[in-house]
């Protein structure tokens, strides 16, 4: 067994409108005057209503101009806010980008100075001030995490947060935010949280029994209830299942890291902006074909958990897996290539320019095999 | 109590391994083509080594304090840096423990990891003749 750390910083609260409380949850850790970082298309489904109507007048401030890939000037002018209203503590409502935004936000509002100097891991040294992440989306498991990314858009490059200190100190956790997500975001961000708990499962320098039960019982109700979920955005007990499993999956890899999926996608989606749940379904069944030769037994114990296979040859088990998942990307509706997200045809260049941007990501050192340029270019051909 | 005794065991035995990797075309090409300023920051006992590449042209090797601006710092026990270039250490798991702490585009720094490799044939060789060269000193 490897040796290793498991942190959970967060505390999780679920439950039918459990966001409700989330005025009485900041008042428990000490916020008396809340930044609230949300977005547009939240605050226009209403499902804000109930949450501020527990605050009292004059106690919070919102800020609603984050967008959907989010970046350095987001945060120093929700930083600046931020201050000039003095608020003390922060709540998130909303998808992977308006958490990581506010996230980051709270490291300038707690230690000031320039964002820039933050960059990097393990790099805070005082506690932050107290946030609490309320999802609206189950995928990117960026409530209970303990990292964050946003993009620097004058350097076009993503700047990297980790730190136990950038945990949210809360989560509230209500499937009934979830009914409004559409199906489209519904699937891609369910597939974010299975390539989380695959990749996070394979991780074989940093997983460990803890991580290991989250990332089966995740993927468990992932399977089960992905496809309900999606089809009717209705389905509570669907989005129960989904909405915990996503936090499960993200306890676990930020603890244990992820892998080459994700850092293809991330750097996919560093050149063409693609939605992060879709360029990970996308490369998941590439990623894993490539690693299947030193993890087939770690894909094989999640074949058999999940009732994929009974074999007991660990790369039938194994193949299994990698068909199911292509079986249940596409009947959530997911494209199977890139070419089927507007990506133009890759020539040699670009191939060179996304590998290099791959094989410099954080996410490939936790990686089970090793990859060299040829293998990143082989991976974005065969994913086209 | 740590492996080294001193910072100046700690610097003069980083200054000789950074100079031999200078020295050796296979690690030093890349390390300049990447124009990157790397600052190692150790501390039990303390130490301060900076490699700066910045110029494209050669391999700066800074002993101690500099007013050379880094692009990315890691910071970490001298101990852990020991155990890192007899290739007991596992990067991703030592930042996940906490033991590496870093500063800035740590993915640039990552990417040089496997060309500094082959440095961890030499080390041990350096640091026992450091060893030897105090005890005889003693």
């Amino acid at each position: 067994m490897n040796p290793f750390v498991f942190h959970s910083p967060t505390k999780v609260t679920f439950g039918e409108y459990v966001c409700a409380s989330a005025a009485e949850v900041v008042k428990e850790y000490g916020g008396t005057k809340t930044f609230i970082v949300t977005d547009e298309v939240v605050k226009k489904t209403g499902i804000l209503e109930p949450i501020l109507s527990a605050f009292e007048e004059n106690s919070y401030c919102i800020f609603t101009d984050v967008p959907s890939d989010s970046d350095v000037d987001t945060v120093n002018a929700a930083s600046a806010l931020a201050r000039e209203f003095g608020c003390d503590s922060v709540l998130a409502v909303g998808g992977g980008s308006v958490l990581d935004t506010a996230k980051v936000t709270n490291i300038c509002l707690s230690m000031g100075g320039n964002l820039l100097e933050y960059e990097g891991l393990n790099n805070l040294t005082v506690r932050l001030k107290p946030i609490v992440a309320i999802p609206t989306t189950a995928g990117t498991g960026s409530e209970v995490s303990m990292v964050a990314m946003v993009k620097d858009s004058h350097e076009k490059k993503k700047l990297l947060f980790g730190s136990r200190l950038l945990a949210p100190d809360a989560a509230l956790l209500d499937p009934t935010l979830l009914r409004t997500l559409p199906p489209k975001l519904t699937a891609a961000t369910g597939m974010d949280a299975i390539t989380h708990s695959i990749e996070a499962f394979s991780t074989l320098i940093s997983m460990s029994p803890f991580t290991d039960a989250l990332c089966l019982e995740s993927l468990r109700l992932l399977f089960e209830y992905l496809p309900r979920a999606t089809k009717s955005g209705d389905d509570l007990e669907a989005r129960c299942a989904t909405l915990v499993a996503s936090a499960m999956a993200g306890v676990s890899f930020t603890n244990c890291g992820v892998g080459i999926v994700h850092a293809l996608a991330h750097a996919t989606g560093a050149h063409f902006g693609t939605h992060h749940g879709t360029a990970n379904s996308i490369f998941l069944p590439h990623g894993m074909q490539f690693n299947l030769d030193v993890v087939s037994s770690r894909y094989a114990l999640i074949a058999r958990h999940l009732g994929l296979s009974k074999s007991d040859k660990d790369n039938v088990a194994a193949q299994a897996l990698i068909k199911a998942i292509a079986e249940l990307s596409a009947e959530v509706g997911l494209p199977p290539r890139l070419r089927d997200v507007g990506i133009p045809q890759l020539h040699a260049a670009l191939l060179d320019e996304l590998a290099f941007l791959a094989s410099t990501d954080p996410a490939i050192m936790f990686n089970p095999k090793e990859s060299s340029t040829q293998d990143l270019v082989g991976l974005y051909e065969r994913a086209y | 109590m740590s492996v080294f005794s001193s910072t100046e065991q700690l610097q003069e035995i980083m200054q000789e391994l950074w100079t031999r990797i200078a020295a050796d075309p296979d690690m030093s090409t890349k390390l300049i083509q990447s124009r990157l300023i790397s600052q190692f920051r150790y501390r039990e006992p303390q130490g301060l080594i900076t490699i700066d590449s910045s110029d494209g042209a050669e391999m700066k090797i800074i002993v101690g304090d500099t007013d050379v601006k880094p692009h990315v710092e890691m910071a970490m026990k001298s101990d852990v840096a020991h155990d890192f270039w007899l290739g007991k250490v596992s990067i991703p798991v030592a930042i996940l423990s906490g033991k590496i702490v870093s500063k800035g585009p740590v993915n640039r720094a990552l990417a040089l990891l496997p060309v500094i490799k082959p440095a961890f044939a030499f080390y041990p060789h350096i640091f026992d003749q450091w060893a030897r060269k105090a005890r005889a000193s003693k």
